[in-house]
């Protein structure tokens, strides 16, 4: 319990340093987060399904979106269990107990993760696109060789392949695109770009398969065909791996299902909270 | 539109345009895809670059043309922005080749919607070799050019606290020295030994100015500045009489003419305005022509305060003029002493002060002139 505490007085504004959203109302809360990449907004087609039942809460990871950059710190993020503190610390401070745990891509790994800390936050975990390991090993199948994630990193450290940089919004001027006039142009999915390069070396040199197994919570995995991040290999591992827990296959190929089928998506949560 | 030959034709009030050419003969790749990126067409212009013909690159993913670095940038970044924003513009990746080898490339993207949905996704890629060598050039000349910053502001930290501790150092042995002149003065000394102490005690005048400067210039450089103690109370006249006597005493054998008009108070740093007056002369006596007299006017009116030190002598070139105020600037003659300092000190007194100080050379006189403003 002093533990608790020490947390919760540790970061006085978790909230406003991750940029968390809460929306709806409902006794449960369902927290979202979002995956290598992107941010917060790429739950904005199925989050809001949620808010009649839940209360929502949405947030950025430290360097994504409209978290607190100035917090960004290697040594912290080098390794998941940062990512999943910080997890944590939002969760506390917002109250949340028996909660449901929506995480895309590496996301389901940090709350796994989180969920072994602190038992008591969520009861639910909902893994989308998921992957405890991105590199082959034997006969796991993570569905690269080591050579092609050190060759991405390389890459990173000298392309600025396409991130925005400084994550400034611009205001975009579109009279042929009304729905998207009000809104701004490279809000989304913004990631630093300094960041980007050392979140994709946490994420694909993970490897959380020691974090598997038995779990209090119910757990959610939704599997995508054609999906080259997390192969349809990994979703069956995960499945086996974690006693109880559902797969359920989807349509959507690719590996954003929240952003290519939102209702099939959103459906398959739902079936399951 | 109209059917001809089997080609698309529009006719528009500005002629004809065969839009199946412009698709595939376009100087760029273009590439229709489905809502989940999969190839309903490609350009030849694309196949050509691929290696590959149109037919082949119909059903494959859009990422299938790419690294594994760009699938995965592709699948985290790429597609979520384009179900987002809509478009996604100057995306750096490589082409794979039929034959392995690979090409930089540029891609802009556009969905196009029917109702809410994603209908098709349109790719434009151009090849960008060339670009990416000259990013890469400028990358690397970046990095290069911040690591030397890097290492050469480590060595001049060290260097400026060397400085500052040797200023110290100094300070004491002179102080000893220095009172050790006025107990000699004060003892019966015959015309050679007070013309001795004379000299000894110009040669400490100068020696403590030196450290002086050597010790504020360390001092600003290491982030201290040059702090002011103003004191509108005390008068600014005798402390700049005592600088002119001193610099009198050094050189015995130069005209100075000193005239002053300092009738009201003036709120300033009299020791720093008289370290100022004592640089500014110190360089007019070294560098002026040696056989013509020196002049100070020092006066303050209602708004501002001026001194102003010329000397005669060969004109001041005007590329010199420009970098007199830097640090350790001695210009053409090194041979003269002086670390160059000394301007550089008094430019930064007078920045201290929210005045100015100017130079002014032709071959009538150089003139070095502080102003000031003062309250009314």
């Amino acid at each position: 319990m002093i533990e608790t505490a020490a947390l919760g007085t540790d970061r006085p504004d978790i909230a406003k340093l991750l940029n968390a959203r809460t929306a709806g109302s409902g006794h449960r809360t369902m927290m979202f987060a979002h995956g290598f990449g992107c941010d917060q907004n790429m739950w904005r087609y199925v989050a809001p399904a949620f808010e009649a039942d839940f209360r929502t809460v949405l947030f950025d990871y430290v360097g994504a979106g409209g978290s607190d950059l100035s917090a960004y710190n290697a040594d912290k993020y080098a390794s998941l269990d940062g990512y999943a503190d910080d997890l944590i610390a939002l969760a506390k401070a917002l109250d949340v107990t028996d909660g449901v745990f929506v995480g895309h891509s590496v996301s389901a790994m940090i709350g796994l993760i989180a969920a072994r800390q602190a038992p008591e936050l969520f009861s639910t975990l909902v893994l989308v696109a998921p992957s405890p390991c991105y590199i082959d090993d034997g006969a796991y199948k993570g569905g690269f060789s080591r050579d092609q994630i050190l060759e991405l990193l390389e890459f990173l450290d000298s392309n600025h392949m396409g991130w925005s940089e400084a994550m400034a919004p611009v205001i975009m001027g579109n009279a042929d695109r009304p729905e998207l006039s009000e809104e701004l142009t490279g809000s989304f999915c913004r990631t630093d770009p300094e960041v980007a390069k050392r979140f994709a070396r946490t994420t694909f040199l993970s490897d959380s398969r020691a974090d598997l197994g038995p779990v209090d919570a119910r757990v959610l995995i939704l599997q995508c065909r054609d999906d080259v991040i997390a192969p349809a290999s990994v979703g069956e591992y995960l499945q086996r791996a974690m006693p109880g827990s559902e797969l359920v296959q989807l349509e959507a190929t690719g590996h954003c299902p929240n952003l290519s089928a939102p209702e099939e998506t959103t459906a398959a949560i739902k079936a399951f909270v | 539109m109209s059917e001809t030959a089997g080609r698309s034709v529009a006719s528009t009030s500005l002629g004809p345009i065969d839009f199946e050419d412009v698709f595939e003969a376009a100087p760029c790749g273009y590439v229709l895809a489905d809502k989940d990126g999969r190839v309903s067409r490609a350009n030849q212009t694309l196949a050509g670059w691929t290696g590959k013909t149109a037919l082949e690159l119909v059903g494959k993913r859009f990422s299938d043309l790419l690294p594994v670095t760009g699938k995965i940038f592709y699948e985290t970044h790429f597609a979520p922005t384009l179900h987002m924003e809509g478009s996604f513009s100057e995306v750096a990746l490589e082409l794979v080749r039929a034959d392995g080898t690979r090409s930089p490339i540029l891609v802009n993207a556009a969905v196009v919607r029917h109702g809410g949905d994603i209908a098709q996704i349109r790719y434009t890629i151009f090849l960008a070799e060339e670009r990416r060598l000259y990013e890469r050039g400028l990358l690397d000349a970046r990095n290069k050019a911040q690591e030397t910053i890097v290492s050469e502001r480590a060595e001049s930290e060290l260097r400026e606290q060397f400085i500052a501790v040797l200023g110290h150092d100094l300070r004491n042995p002179l102080a000893s020295i220095s009172s050790g002149i006025h107990m000699l003065d004060k003892e019966t000394l015959s015309e050679r030994g007070k013309k001795v102490i004379g000299l000894m005690g110009g040669s400490v005048v100068r020696a403590a100015a030196l450290i002086d400067n050597v010790l504020d210039f360390a001092r600003g450089r290491l982030g201290g500045g040059i702090t002011l103690d103003r004191d509108a109370a005390e008068p600014l006249e005798p402390v700049l009489r005592q600088v002119v006597a001193e610099l009198r005493s050094i050189a015995p054998g130069r005209t100075i003419t000193a005239n002053y008009k300092l009738d009201r108070p003036i709120s300033c740093d009299r020791v720093r305005i008289g370290q100022l007056l004592s640089n500014l002369l110190g360089n007019a006596l070294t560098h002026g022509a040696q056989d013509e007299p020196v002049n100070i006017d020092a006066s303050a009116s209602h708004d501002e305060l001026i001194i102003a030190v010329s000397n005669g002598g060969q004109p001041i070139p005007s590329q010199t003029l420009e970098r007199l105020f830097q640090p350790f600037f001695r210009g053409e003659d090194r041979v003269k002493h002086g670390l160059g300092l000394g301007l550089h000190i008094a430019s930064e007194i007078a920045k201290a002060h929210g005045g100015t100080l100017v130079a002014r050379s032709d071959t009538t006189a150089t003139t070095f002139i502080f102003a000031m403003p003062l309250a009314e």
